[in-house]
Order: C-alpha cells, then structure tokens, then sequence
C-alpha cells in the first residue's frame, strides 16, 4: 500500500502475554479518513492490538508512530469505545457524567466548563440519547449503552474513533444504525472497528485487517474465504443470494 | 442526652462521632465503588501492629497504627495493580500479620496492662481532644482533596483505563486516596474499633448507592446516614449503658435491613402497579 498521510504507522510489532505470544511481526499503516475492520477468531489479538495502539499496553519490541509520534503521547487522538459496555453496571451515575468523562483533560482542569457540557449535550443529540441524559447508566438498554460510550469518545472530538465489538450486544436493527452512523462519522474522522460481523466487511469497510497472531492487511473490503474462515473457525462453503458478494484472493503468502 | 454534653467527654464522643460519619460517607463512597471492602478491613486489622509497636517502643499510639497502616495500604494497593489475581491473599496475609505482630509485641512489653477491648470494639466516650484536632484536618482534607479531584476519581472508580487514556494519572490519584482510606481508618477504629470498622465504613455507602444518580450525591447520602447511624447508636449506647462501637454497629445494620425491606416494599408496589395498568379496560 502507498500512502501519503498514514495517520497510525505499525512497523514488525510482537507482544506476549507471559511469554504466550499474542502479536509476531505485526507491520501494517491506517491512512487518515480510512475505514477500518479489524477481524479475527477469539484470542487472535485483535483487542490486544487496539491496547497496543492506544498506549494501553507496551510492545515487547517493534514500534508504533501516531502521526510519527509513541501513541502514549498521542491519546488525545484518540477515541475508544470498550469492548465491554456493562461494567460497573450498577455504578451511580447518569448519562451525562459519563459522557463527560470523555471531556477529562480538555476544558478545565478541575472543574467542568460550559463548553464541556454543550459539547457533551451536541454529540448526545447527534447519537440520539440527549433524552436520556439525567438517568441512570444502569436504566439503559444495551444499545444505548453502547451510544453513550460512543459519545464519550466523541466528546473530545477525536481523529481517531476506535470501537472494540461495538455490535456484540446489539440486535440486528440496530447494528445496521450502528454502522451508518459509523460510516457518517469517517467523513472526518479515521475509524477502526474490531469486529466478528462480516456484514461491517462487506458493506462498510474500506479496508480489512485479518489478525490472528500475525495480521494480512486487504487495502479493500473483499470478503476472502480465508476472512470467513477466521471468523467462523473452520471451512465455509459460500453460498450467494445474488448480492453483489465480493469473495476473492487468499492471502498471498499463505 | 443534651444534658450529657455539659460533659467534656461525651461533647468528644459528639464531635467524634460526626467528623467519622463525614470521613466513613466520603471515604466509604470511594471503598464501596473500587471493591476495596476487603482492603479496608485488611488495614484495619493490620493496624494493630501499630498498637504493638507503639506500646513497644513507648510512642503515642496514634503515629504508629497510621504508620503501620500507610505501609500496610500501600504494599497491598501496589500488589493490587501489579497482581490483580492474588491480591486477595496477600491482603489477608498482611491482615494477619499485622495483627499477630501486634500481639506478640504487645507480650514483650514489660508491665502492659491497658484494656486492648477498647481497640478492638472502640470507646468514643473515651477520644481524647488532640484526636478530635487531628479529625478535623483529615475531614478538611478529606473534604477539599474530593472537591479537587472529583471528576478524576469519578472517572477512575467508573472505568480506570478510559480514564488513563484522557490523561488523568491514574495512579497517583488512586494512591491518595488509597492514604486517604489508611488515615481515615485509624481514626474510625477510635469510634467503632478495628474490628466493626468495615460495617461503619460500608453500610452507610451502600444504602446510598441504591438511592443516588451520582458519586456525589452517594458521598453526601451516606454522610447523613452515618450522622443517623453514629448519633443514634451514641444517644442508645449513653441511655442504656451499652458498650458503644457495638451499639453503633447494631443501629447500622438495622438500617441495612430496613433498607432491604423498603426496596423489598417499593418493588412490590411498583410490580403491583404496573400489572394494574397492563390490565385491559374491560368492555361494557
């Protein structure tokens, strides 16, 4: 791939969890206003990844450059939606506040300004939760739990939106909205989704990264055998329903 | 009881009891959100090697239980981060420890026979005015640290590594707060003893969480429970000579189970109330 702007650049990267490896030779560079699907089996490192890229977790060796710099000094860029939405489930607090949490560090530097909270209440009615603001994290559905972590990492309008499995709880309805407003936001943003759902791949994405210990990067978003065989653990005989399916290539070195 | 306070003695138990309830309400909050229940009782068992040493060697007990108590909180906070696992087991090593080296130097001491129950169970009728100075500047600590850096320690008990990603030091602020609990439990042990320190420290926090929609309004919620608590559990122990960390605990633990029963209660009405207006009009 020749990029001009590549926003993340990750060059030979290995981490182990306990000397069990996790990532080995791990190269590839997400270019600015990409659109990215990071998929792969459970286990594989995908959401290892992501911690690799946010500064959350240190490599064991090789490097990662946001905008050429360590990603520990770049976390502003960021913004991260969790895997996991229902922690702390039944922590007394409301929408707002968590939403605001995404604000920490931008504003004020103890107390909360108006700017803090109108930008919090602007991205709350872009996602269709402003409704819900006073209520309590625990009175919400899956969904909009899922949305108010989104806008959390919204609210510090950052480049980069990175969402581990948004989808995990959410019906198929609204994962299509899910993804629209995905789609909607990589018209500024860089967007970077850890996923299982194929249909992402397909209809979404503009480009594919397969991760299971080592990482093919697809510049497009064909659906390879070796893609749904990832996602689903072993052979799949591929049956179109006269959709425009896009099923091609094996990875070139396999 | 408003005769009692032309007492020096029970004016202390007063000012005591209300300074722990600020400390048990803010302090506890914090306990109860992070899971640090088991820590918390960790240091307040290790303390008593503070009582140990401070007999030993002859210091105002006070400075060794914080002594004791501020290492004890730091090694197992530190275990804590680096070995979520096993934390657990190391916290209840040092809880052990700490209270069998306060026995042991406790023996070596020569002539000792102060009654040990008061450190156990508490004597607030028995706080001596310096204790009440020192109180009132860890609840002005306590009080200013938590305005401070609210918004930082609401993101971190809520979701720690988002919070490390907006730049908050997570540690350094966890850590804090982790002297805060330490410091805040000495004292606490003078109101109700090392050993029911936990239920105080604990029940008004959790009765709060249920009822608040914030951090904040938890911390202040639970501050006028353990006011309730304390004072009722004061004005009981006084009236019916009882002995009184004992006494405080028991008021405590009955507004834990009548907390129950209102949640018991309401969810029964609400249930009841929503089945009526599920009910079709019927037609006539």
């Amino acid at each position: 791939m020749t990029s001009e702007h590549p926003i993340i650049e990750v060059e030979s990267l290995c981490f182990s969890y306990n000397r069990a490896p996790a990532l080995e030779n791990v190269s590839f560079r997400v270019d600015e206003k990409e659109f990215l699907a990071i998929i792969g089996p459970n286990g594989g490192g995908k959401s290892t990844l992501v911690k690799l890229i946010l500064g959350l977790l240190e490599p064991d060796s090789g490097t990662i450059r946001i905008h050429g710099q360590p990603p520990s000094k770049m976390a502003h860029c960021f913004g991260y939606v969790p895997q996991d939405v229902n922690i702390n489930i039944d922590f007394p607090i409301t929408v707002l506040d968590v939403v605001l949490m995404g604000r920490l560090r931008q504003g004020g530097r103890f107390s909360l300004s108006r700017t803090d909270r109108n930008t919090a209440m602007e991205v709350m009615e872009t996602l269709g939760i402003k409704d819900f603001s006073e209520r309590k994290i625990k009175d919400l559905s899956a969904g909009q739990r899922e949305r108010v972590f989104i806008a959390r990492a919204l609210a510090a309008n950052p480049e980069i939106l990175i969402l581990d499995e948004p989808t995990a709880s959410v019906d198929t309805e609204g994962k299509t909205e899910l993804y629209h407003l995905l789609r909607d936001l990589n018209q500024t943003k860089t967007v970077i989704v850890v996923s299982h759902d194929l249909m992402i791949v397909s209809s979404y994405v503009k480009s594919v990264a397969c991760v299971n210990q080592t990482l093919h990067y697809h510049p497009n978003n064909e659906i390879t055998g070796a893609m749904i065989e990832m996602g689903y653990q072993c052979p799949v005989e591929l049956i179109a329903h006269g959709q425009p399916h896009r099923i091609l290539k094996t990875h070139e070195d396999l | 009881m408003i005769e009692a306070l032309q007492f020096e003695f029970m004016r202390n138990a007063v000012a005591a009891a209300l300074l722990a309830s600020l400390l048990c309400g803010i302090i506890g909050s914090f306990v109860v959100v992070n899971r640090l229940v088991f820590l918390a009782g960790g240091i307040a068992h290790a303390a008593y090697g503070g009582i140990g040493i401070a007999f030993f060697f002859g210091i105002p007990y006070i400075y060794g239980t914080i002594g004791v108590a501020l290492t004890a909180a730091v090694l197992m906070t530190a275990v804590a981060i680096k070995a979520k696992n096993r934390s657990d087991t190391f916290i209840g090593v040092l809880w052990a420890v700490g209270m069998a080296m306060g026995v042991i130097l406790l023996d070596f001491t020569p002539g000792y026979h102060t009654d040990l129950m008061s450190y156990l169970f508490g004597s607030i009728l028995a706080v001596p005015t310096t204790d009440i100075a020192w109180m009132c500047a860890l609840g002005a600590a306590t009080l200013v640290l938590t305005v401070i850096f609210y918004r930082d320690i609401l993101a971190i008990s809520y979701d720690a590594e988002f919070a490390r990603l907006r730049g908050v030091p997570v540690n350094m602020v966890y850590f804090l707060f982790i002297v805060l609990v330490a410091v805040s439990i000495v004292f606490i042990i003078r109101v109700a003893g090392l050993i029911l320190v936990i239920a105080l420290l604990t029940i008004p926090p959790y009765i709060a969480e249920k009822y608040a929609r914030s951090l904040m309004t938890m911390m202040i919620l639970a501050v006028i429970l353990a006011v309730v608590f304390n004072l009722t559990g004061l004005w009981l122990s006084y009236n019916h000579d009882l002995t009184s960390g004992a006494t405080i605990i028991l008021v405590a633990a009955a507004g834990f189970f009548l907390s129950f029963l209102l949640d018991f209660v309401l969810s029964a009405l609400r249930k009841n109330h929503s089945h009526k207006t599920q009910v079709p009009p019927e037609k006539s």
